[in-house]
């Protein structure tokens, strides 16, 4: 369980977050959602214990703050990409957490080609991880926070890069460590993805949540159109699915 | 199946082969000078055995040639090393000491402990070396406007910083006519001091500095990805830059005190590296240690040979190799952006 209490950040004049409580179960997936700038990204670096905040952090009893050994898995959305280093390499990095800096474990090897098989990366495996697509690349991330096996995994827009067969095939495997108990919280600019897989939606915006429930509840939501400035609508097709698709603005609006 | 296809990240080929080059390039380097000596004779000296040696050309060995192509390669090693190290740690391939202020500041310490404290060259002055050099890169943080920094307005710091130690020590020189030409010639890097008691004082300072730094060698790959990123993987980046960051800059210093200032050597070694090993520079440390011990004792071979008997100042070699290289390190950086 993760218990956030009166979360506050600031950049200094700058509020980022303001007062943000949440509880997340443990084995749950949530997505944070909310236009540009709300804070999302914020709160995911927060929760990995890298702000200064005011207010309280919890995994179980244990304060975040700078709490190194907690096993917590992280997807930028802007990695700093290394030079000189495979993709292979990359993402044995995942493994440093339980094998050490530079060891390579037989179950770690392992591990690291299942996942590399998984993410339909192999024959990549030796290139140049500066040389590879974006797409690619945010494949390759997903795959070191598999192999880091992590009680925790956060990732910033995760799929934002992948073509529709990648961005589900990922999800997929990121839906696979939610059924082994791993805790998935993850920003997504893509509400109807974010709703089809996670049970729970934040919606957020100027650094406060303005909604916290199951994802049905939220995208039906009339906080998430005034959260988007009535910018989105929301559809049930025949199937029962439900889609949220930008407005297309008239030209005397813009 | 997984062992077969995936090749091992860690491969010491590279090191084994830098070791084997350092070996014959110092071993060319004792026989070579102006008076020429047998190999097979220097092999009977090292072990101690009789020779056919005069005891001018023994003590020429022992006394000169010897001392001199240790400590061309003790401070070849710890140029090389700190250039790959703070190139990692600022995420800049361009990144070497002089950028960053860490020789010029050196430089300055060590002028000061010349001419202000009259300091005697050992064990003092790799001390003030060192505090010069540790206070330029702190410096060098503090101007470019909080401790930790990105990488571009790191170094533009770091240029005003070493600039502004440049003229420090200028201005000392100047008021001190009297020590002018033993600074000066120092400054422009020269191994001609070099006894067994420089090599001593250098090897304990630089061999203390290259522990430290070949033991966080791999965990500089975290330094490598975002500060997010690192944290995630359980390193507080910020721990490990200081560490690595004071090591190179002890190295840098007990380089610049005992040789002056040497260029490029930093930057040259670390990229021939890069290039040949295909290796992010961390994970060939050891290998960039050795050879860069190899390019500065060749350095000094051609600096000693090419117009013997007179000398060539080191750093007038480094930077005739140095200069281009630099240059064409930046044209195919600009290229490939």
């Amino acid at each position: 369980m993760i218990k956030v209490e009166n979360l506050s950040v600031s950049y200094g004049d700058k509020t980022v977050l303001d007062s943000i409580s949440l509880e997340i179960p443990t084995g749950t997936w949530t997505s944070i959602i909310g236009p540009n700038g709300a804070g999302k990204t914020t709160l995911l670096t927060s929760l990995l214990g890298m702000n200064p905040y005011s207010g309280s952090i919890k995994f179980g009893e244990i304060e975040a703050f700078r709490d190194l050994k907690r096993n917590i898995a992280y997807v930028p959305q802007r990695p700093q990409v290394p030079l000189g280093m495979t993709v292979r390499e990359y993402v044995t990095l995942g493994r440093a957490k339980r094998d050490g800096w530079g060891r390579e474990r037989r179950e770690g090897k392992a591990r690291v080609y299942a996942t590399l098989e998984a993410m339909q990366l192999i024959g990549l495996q030796d290139q140049q991880v500066t040389r590879i697509s974006g797409g690619e690349l945010q494949r390759v991330l997903i795959a070191r926070a598999i192999v880091q096996e992590p009680q925790i995994i956060l990732m910033d827009e995760p799929t934002s890069a992948l073509d529709l067969h990648h961005q589900i095939a990922t999800l997929n495997q990121i839906e696979l460590l939610k059924k082994e108990g791993i805790t998935v919280l993850s920003t997504m600019h893509d509400i109807t993805l974010g709703a089809m897989y996670a049970e729970r939606i934040i919606l957020m915006r100027e650094g406060r949540v303005l909604l916290d429930g199951n994802a049905s509840s939220v995208i039906h939501s009339e906080e998430l159109k005034s959260a988007f400035d009535h910018g989105i609508s929301v559809h049930t097709l025949e199937d029962g699915h439900t889609v949220i698709v930008a407005n297309k603005m008239r030209i005397e609006e813009i | 199946m997984s062992e077969i296809q995936l090749k091992p990240i860690w491969r010491w080929q590279w090191t084994l082969m830098a070791g084997i080059f350092l070996l014959i390039v110092c071993a060319v380097a004792i026989t070579i000078g102006p008076v020429q000596i047998n190999a097979i004779e220097i092999i009977h000296t090292l072990l101690g055995r009789e020779t056919s040696l005069s005891d001018q050309e023994r003590s020429l060995l022992i006394e000169i040639r010897f001392p001199r192509v240790a400590l061309a390669a003790l401070v070849g090693a710890a140029l090389a090393t700190s250039g790959a190290v703070y190139q990692t740690v600022f995420r800049n391939p361009l990144a070497d000491p002089y950028l960053l202020g860490a020789a010029a500041g050196a430089g300055l310490g060590a002028t000061i402990a010349i001419t202000v404290a009259r300091a005697d060259f050992y064990p003092s002055l790799p001390i003030f070396a060192f505090i010069g050099g540790i206070l330029a890169v702190i410096a060098t943080f503090l101007v470019a406007g909080r401790l930790y920094s990105d990488p571009g307005s790191l170094l533009l710091s770091g240029i005003a910083i070493g600039s502004f130690a440049t003229a420090v020590q200028t201005f000392l020189q100047q008021r001190n006519s009297d020590v002018l030409r033993p600074v000066y010639s120092w400054i422009l890097g020269e191994l001609t001091v070099a006894d067994w008691s420089s090599v001593r004082w250098a090897a304990l300072y630089i061999f203390i500095a290259l522990g430290i730094l070949l033991s966080v060698s791999k965990i500089l790959d975290a330094l490598m990805l975002s500060d997010e990123e690192a944290f995630s993987l359980g390193v507080s980046p910020n721990r490990i830059r200081i560490i690595a960051v004071c090591a190179a800059t002890l190295a840098t210093a007990t380089a610049v005190s005992v040789s002056g200032l040497i260029g490029f050597v930093g930057i040259v070694v670390p990229h021939i590296i890069k290039r040949l090993t295909k290796k992010a520079t961390n994970r060939a440390l050891l290998a960039i240690a050795l050879f860069g011990a190899a390019f500065l004792v060749l350095a000094d071979l051609g600096a000693r040979t090419l117009i013997s008997p007179a000398e060539i100042p080191i750093g007038v070699i480094t930077a005739f190799i140095g200069a281009p290289f630099f240059l064409f390190i930046l044209r195919t950086r600009s290229k490939n952006q």
